[in-house]
């Protein structure tokens, strides 16, 4: 039943799951832009002031909830790759994609969202807990600025919230008691939120629990799918300049500057390569960017013999010979003769080299060495978990399959373009 | 040939210990600091610090490290105030049987489990063993450790979840002692090589169809020969070649230590020393581990050439042009 169903439905019944649970997120955020830009108008420097990473995430999510599916719905027919159908692969990594993209919008809480710990902390899967509003002390005043900053605290979700509470059970009378792990909590009615003459009180579900400081694990999830792919793409990225351009540099002239290179990559090549990652992290500082370079850095070698190897057989072919005396630049003969025929085993190289950099990643964080504390990160939760191995199963077994799928994604992705490239490999 | 090899790996083990000790020497922070106390008095603390030779110019401390080096002499580790040489050899048995152990499972599960599919290609079992062997590749070791622990460890109670061995092992005698090992080396064991099995599963089985599939099988098959036969005599000692150099490689690898193994479990060696001299900068130890692990994957390369070359005489000739 499943193959029966094309990419661009499972985009579409995606795009219809996330408007009809967070329609009013996705509309106060365009009302937020509105504010935004008239704040802009009118207060230009206030306005830059409270421009953040995640008040641009959060609208330009939004944003793309409606352009991405204009575009299918348009598109659909012309584009070969939204009518192809779903396999187990394609769907891990439209899953991942639409978790890069849309991480704010998916998730209702901060992933490192933390309130009354002690209420909070190592809840099972599908558990839910009483929540009760407390009447918040905003000004009233219709000033632009004001009304820009609530809307913004309406949408964008931050680490803590003064204005809810926690608890275990409620009960109203002449003023609200509050129970929370055994201990008795009174508010007196004045400081609690009514809407309609009642109190209003909610439940909250955590749909895979909460872990030792009682963050969502459900957003901490999508959040480490953001950081895992981030980093995967980035030093892919670098790793695809250096061994292109070292393999290129090593080949085309030969002579001494080849062997030069070649021993140096075998020098790398002689120690696994996450001492060499560990050793350059421990040295100088980890923070993203530097665990993004090193790992890209960690893994050009592969990349490099293939190309090194492509260009050294390629020297002796006649129309190589003719474009370099046509005289070509270096660059050009790079990116016109030799780019074209390496693109197929580069490509399916890259691919599996993001595998093994999202597996290096994870068990970096894993071994406490990753892009730090801020970001949730896969490995990281994996390691926080095994501590609480007996008490909290949820808090490893979602994050280690996370990244299964996405390992065995990516390894059957590069599979699948190695056999497109060589179609010859079927027959077998 | 074996001669041009072995100087062109010395040369690279050369280059990587020097730029290693370059890299540690440029790298910000002291490691001295961490000896000396804020109570010590300026002439001691002066004294701590020139005898880790680390305020000397930088190229007088690399022709020291040269000449140490030409005589075995790594240095004295910073934490454990013993001579390097030793501190490894502490570390390096446990790694070396361990990581034997578990190349010999890779090798010969592999092997046995791609026979087995290639019987019958296309087959129930065949299907079922690729599928195993992507997700075995594909389980990160971490999470396959932690989730052995939480089983046979934390539910069913059947094997120790971390160490080496038990804490009240005097009174054992040799065969206890080993079993005692052994039931605390299962799950590292587990850990360490699934993955490894999937690796030389889909080599051999590519390896094992290619072979079969090529014409000189078929003859075989026309004048009479057994299935047994074909096997063992021609398919095999042909499909196993392209192996032995990603074997080689492979267990120089696994020699330098099975880091997240060792994390998981708890266990003394190579790769958690190594880490933990590179977190505590202990320079020479991080140098030695390095010369070591490093020394060992050429080691086990070239011992894959001469394997290859004793196999298949045509090679010779390759490697010697």
């Amino acid at each position: 039943m499943i193959g029966r169903i094309k990419i661009w439905h499972l985009i579409l019944f995606i795009f219809v799951l996330l408007l009809a649970f967070r329609f009013m997120l996705i509309l106060n955020s365009y009302i937020l832009l509105g504010i935004y830009v008239g704040l802009l108008f009118k207060n230009y420097s206030e306005a830059i002031s409270q421009l953040s990473f995640s008040l641009v995430d959060i609208v330009s999510s939004a944003f793309l909830v409606v352009l991405i599916p204009a575009w299918i719905i348009i598109f659909h027919a012309r584009l070969k790759f939204l009518n192809q159908h779903v396999t187990f692969t394609k769907l891990v990594i439209i899953i991942l994609i639409v978790f890069f993209l849309y991480a704010p919008i998916i998730t209702n809480a901060n992933p490192g969202f933390q309130q009354n710990i002690s209420e909070t902390r190592l809840l099972p899967p599908l558990s839910s807990i009483e929540v009760i509003h407390l009447r918040n002390q905003k000004a009233k005043e219709q000033n632009i600025f004001i009304r820009f900053i609530n809307k913004k605290d309406e949408v964008v979700k931050n680490t803590f919230d003064e204005s809810i509470v926690f608890a275990d059970s409620i009960r109203l009378g002449s003023e609200a008691v509050i129970y929370q792990n055994g201990e008795q909590k009174i508010f007196p009615m004045d400081t609690i939120l009514f809407s309609i003459g009642k109190p209003v009180i909610t439940k909250k579900i955590f749909l895979f629990g909460t872990d030792e400081y009682g963050r969502d694990i459900f957003s901490r999830l999508v959040y480490g799918a953001r950081i895992s792919l981030f980093v995967g793409l980035g030093s892919v990225l670098v790793s695809l300049l250096l061994g292109l351009s070292l393999g290129f540099l090593a080949a085309y002239p030969g002579g001494l500057i080849d062997t030069c290179i070649s021993r140096i990559t075998d020098m790398f090549l002689s120690f696994p390569a996450i001492f060499f990652v560990i050793l350059i992290l421990a040295l100088f500082g980890n923070s993203l960017f530097t665990v993004i370079i090193v790992l890209g850095f960690s893994g050009w070698m592969s990349l490099f013999k293939i190309v090194r190897s492509e260009v050294i057989s390629l020297k002796n072919k006649d129309y190589f010979f003719s474009a370099k005396m046509a005289g070509l630049s270096g660059y050009k003969i790079l990116t016109k003769e030799v780019l074209p025929l390496i693109l197929a085993p580069v490509i399916v190289n890259l691919v599996f080299q993001y595998g093994s950099v999202i597996l290096a990643e994870a068990a970096l964080s894993y071994l406490g060495l990753g892009t730090g504390s801020f970001y949730p990160s896969w490995g990281a939760m994996i390691e926080s978990g095994q501590n609480y191995l007996t008490q909290a199963w949820w808090m490893i077994i979602p994050p280690g399959l996370c990244l299964f799928f996405t390992l065995y994604a990516a390894n059957s992705l590069g599979k699948e373009i190695n056999l497109f490239f060589n179609p010859r490999l079927k027959n077998d | 040939m074996l001669f041009k090899r072995v100087i062109s790996s010395v040369v690279v083990l050369f280059l990587l210990i020097s730029f290693l000790f370059f890299l540690l020497r440029l790298s910000p922070g002291d490691p001295s600091l961490k000896f000396i106390s804020p109570e010590l008095s300026p002439q001691l603390a002066a004294k701590v610090r020139e005898s880790f030779n680390l305020n000397s110019p930088l190229l007088n401390q690399y022709k020291t490290f040269l000449i140490n080096l030409m005589s075995g002499d790594f240095g004295i580790s910073y934490t454990y105030r013993i001579p390097v040489f030793s501190v490894i050899m502490d570390f390096l048995p446990f790694t070396l049987i361990f990581s034997t152990l578990s190349f010999i499972i890779q090798i010969t599960a592999g092997f046995f489990l791609s026979l087995i599919s290639v019987k019958k290609i296309g087959g129930k079992l065949d299907k079922s063993f690729s599928r195993l062997s992507l997700i075995a590749y594909a389980l990160p070791s971490f999470f396959l450790g932690v989730i052995l622990i939480l089983i046979f460890s934390s539910l069913l109670n059947i094997f120790p979840s971390s160490g080496i061995s038990s804490f009240d092992t005097d009174s054992y005698n040799f065969l206890q002692r080993l079993a005692d090992y052994s039931t605390h080396l299962v799950l590292p064991l587990i850990t360490l090589s699934l993955s490894g099995i999937a690796v030389y599963y889909k080599y051999l089985r590519e390896n094992l169809e290619d072979v079969y599939n090529k014409p000189f099988v078929l003859n075989l098959r026309a004048n009479g020969c057994t299935e047994k036969e074909i096997t063992r005599r021609h398919v095999i000692p042909n499909a196993i070649n392209p192996l032995i150099s990603v074997a080689g490689v492979e267990l120089g690898l696994l020699f330098s230590g099975a880091l997240i193994t060792e994390v998981i479990f708890g266990l003394p060696g190579m790769g958690r020393l190594t880490v933990n001299a590179i977190l505590t900068r202990d320079y020479p130890l991080v140098v030695g581990c390095t010369f070591i692990s490093g020394a060992l994957v050429i080691i086990t390369n070239l011992i894959a050439d001469v394997i290859k070359v004793k196999l298949d005489k045509r090679l010779l000739k390759g490697m010697l042009n």
